[in-house]
Parts: structure tokens; sequence; C-alpha cells
């Protein structure tokens, strides 16, 4: 049994963000000045995705096949499914696009903390808040902008409402397009950061008591599967949700 | 009370505040599917906008769980 062993230290060592790209087998890479791991794997992820739909995406197929086919039918879910029913024909083709972005972006960057060498970017919760912050403008600003200051008092104000109980409505319903974002925001970290706790506590199981500890690794094994799902899930319930909200602040009759 | 004691009682209650939080995610989650799985089994033309609505409950109540369980965790650190 090793007593010496810091399970939190091990854990936060690989959740936490660092100025060294962590490498099994071999020394940390420093990294230069302001770029720390979790940067670093924003802009490989923002790499990954523009390789993927300039590179392997070809157009010019009749019958979309391989890689094409794959991202075609995740466009095509997300317009269809996500986007049309929550936000209209129009709005929803106009959005997509946005929605699209969002979702490969934190699907990519959830991927890729899964395979060894690469850190997860979503459980930093700047990179989740700096999401979410996008999708509060678009709740605050986009319906300004699209409806007006009428169109807003709509959208916060059911028409029935009794003239007394309007103070409270505008207080709660502000504090709800802050609570929506930041749940949002709150959602995607907390996830991405507890399923890597849960695998690497069980890893640590391993470090301390030994061999004894080895069906561990099997509990790790079924997590990581877990977190593959886990992985698409999330993505899919963030862009969701934003479509969902934005639905209900653009068309407040619905 | 002495301060070692203090300590480890605080980080007792942090332990068991993940628990409760990881009860309390099972309940809600549990609740959730078990009624969509019904409602699937009474009328099976609405499972996929029940899927969606399931997905949707499941994400709100496994959020503000796991908000519990990081928070517990880090006072748990501290």
């Amino acid at each position: 049994m090793n007593s010496n062993f810091d399970l939190n230290e091990y854990i936060m060592h690989h959740v936490l963000n660092s100025h060294e790209w962590l490498l099994p087998f071999v020394q940390p890479i420093p990294l230069p000045g302001i770029l720390t791991s979790h940067a670093l794997m924003v802009l490989i992820g923002c790499f990954v995705i523009v390789m993927l739909f300039l590179v392997f995406y070809r157009k010019d197929q009749r019958v979309p096949t391989g890689m094409t086919n794959c991202l075609e039918a995740l466009v095509v879910f997300i317009r269809d499914e996500v986007a049309i029913p929550n936000l209209g024909e129009k709005d929803g083709l106009q959005f997509t696009p946005m929605l699209c972005t969002i979702f490969f972006f934190i699907l990519t960057l959830n991927l890729l903390g899964l395979i060894p060498i690469f850190s997860t970017a979503t459980a930093n919760i700047n990179v989740t808040f700096s999401l979410a912050f996008l999708i509060f403008v678009l709740l605050v600003f986009g319906t300004l902008a699209r409806n007006g200051l009428k169109g807003m008092w709509h959208a916060l104000i059911p028409s029935t409402l009794p003239k007394w109980l309007i103070p409270f409505f505008v207080i709660i319903e502000i504090a709800s397009i802050c609570v929506r974002s930041v749940a949002l925001m709150i959602r995607l970290f907390a996830n991405m950061i507890a399923g890597h706790m849960v695998i690497m506590s069980f890893l640590g199981l391993i470090i301390i008591f030994g061999w004894i500890a080895l069906p561990a690794l099997f509990l790790a094994v079924f997590m990581y599967c877990l977190e593959v799902f886990i992985a698409l899930l999330q993505a899919y319930i963030f862009i969701l949700l934003s479509a969902v909200f934005i639905g209900q602040m653009y068309h407040p009759e619905h | 009370m002495p301060p070692e004691i203090s300590q480890h009682l605080g980080q007792v209650s942090a332990g068991a505040g993940i628990g409760l939080s990881v009860v309390g995610m099972g309940l809600g989650v549990g609740l959730i599917f078990a009624s969509a799985i019904q409602s699937v089994a009474r009328q099976p033309e609405m499972a996929k906008q029940l899927t969606t609505l399931m997905y949707i409950g499941m994400a709100l109540v496994e959020g503000m769980a796991l908000l519990g369980v990081v928070f517990c965790y880090l006072a748990l650190k501290g």
C-alpha cells in the first residue's frame, strides 16, 4: 500500500490548466508565454474542425460516402431536429450555421480530452463561460435588435398578467435569463470535469492499493465508454437548450 | 473544538455532500427515465418528441447535481 501518494494532487494535476503540455513517458513540454495547455487544446480543436470541413468534406459527391456522409448526417440532424422545431422555418435556417459551429466545437474538444496525450478544454470554466456568454448576448441583444424594446417586453411579461405583479416579474425574468446562461456554463463544465475526476479516482485506487485493486481498471474503462456518450450528449444538450431559449425569446407567442 | 477535529468534520461533511448530490441526481434521473419509458410504452408514436424532452430534463437535473458534486469536491480539497 502506497501511503505517500496524494490522490487529490494526482486528480487536480490531470484536470486543471497548466503552462506545460503533459505527455506520457516523456518530460512535459513547457509552453511559451500566455499559451496554456487548454488554450493549446482549443487551437488544436479548431484546426481539427477546419481540416474536417475543408479537406475531408467533399461537396462534389453525388452520393455522400465516408466522412462526408457522417458530417452531413450531423448537420442535417441539427437543422431538422434542433433548429427548425425550436426556432421556426426561417430563423431555424438562419441559426443552423451557428448551432453547428458550437456543436462541432464542443464535440471536438470533449472527444479530444478522451485521447491520452490531450487534455479537456471544456473542463475549464473559462471556455464554457465564453460559449455561454455568446448565448447570453444572443438572448438579450439579439432579441432587442430583432424585436425591439416592445418585443423584449412581450418576451418577458405574459400579456394576461395582473398589473401589480409586473415589477416582480421583470426581476424574476431578468434573473431567469442570467440563470439560464449560467446553467449552460455550469452543466458542460461540471459534466466534463466530473467524468475525468471519476476515471482518475479509479486509476488512483490502483496506485494506492497495488495489484489487488486491478479490477478498478474495468470500472475505469466502463466510465471511459460512458464519457464518450456524455461527450456527444453534452454537445447536443448545449445546442438544444440554446435553441429552446433563443426560440422562447424570439417567438414569445408560443 | 480543536482545529484538527473541525477540519476532519469539514472533510466528512464534504464527502457526505457528494453522496447526497449523487442520491438526488439518481432519484431525479431515474424518475425522468421511468416516466419516459412508460410514456413510450403507452404511445410508441410519440417516441421521438419524448426522447428530446427526456434529454432536456435529464440535463437540467444532472447539471445542478454535478455542480454540487464538483463544489463539494473543491470544499474537500480546500
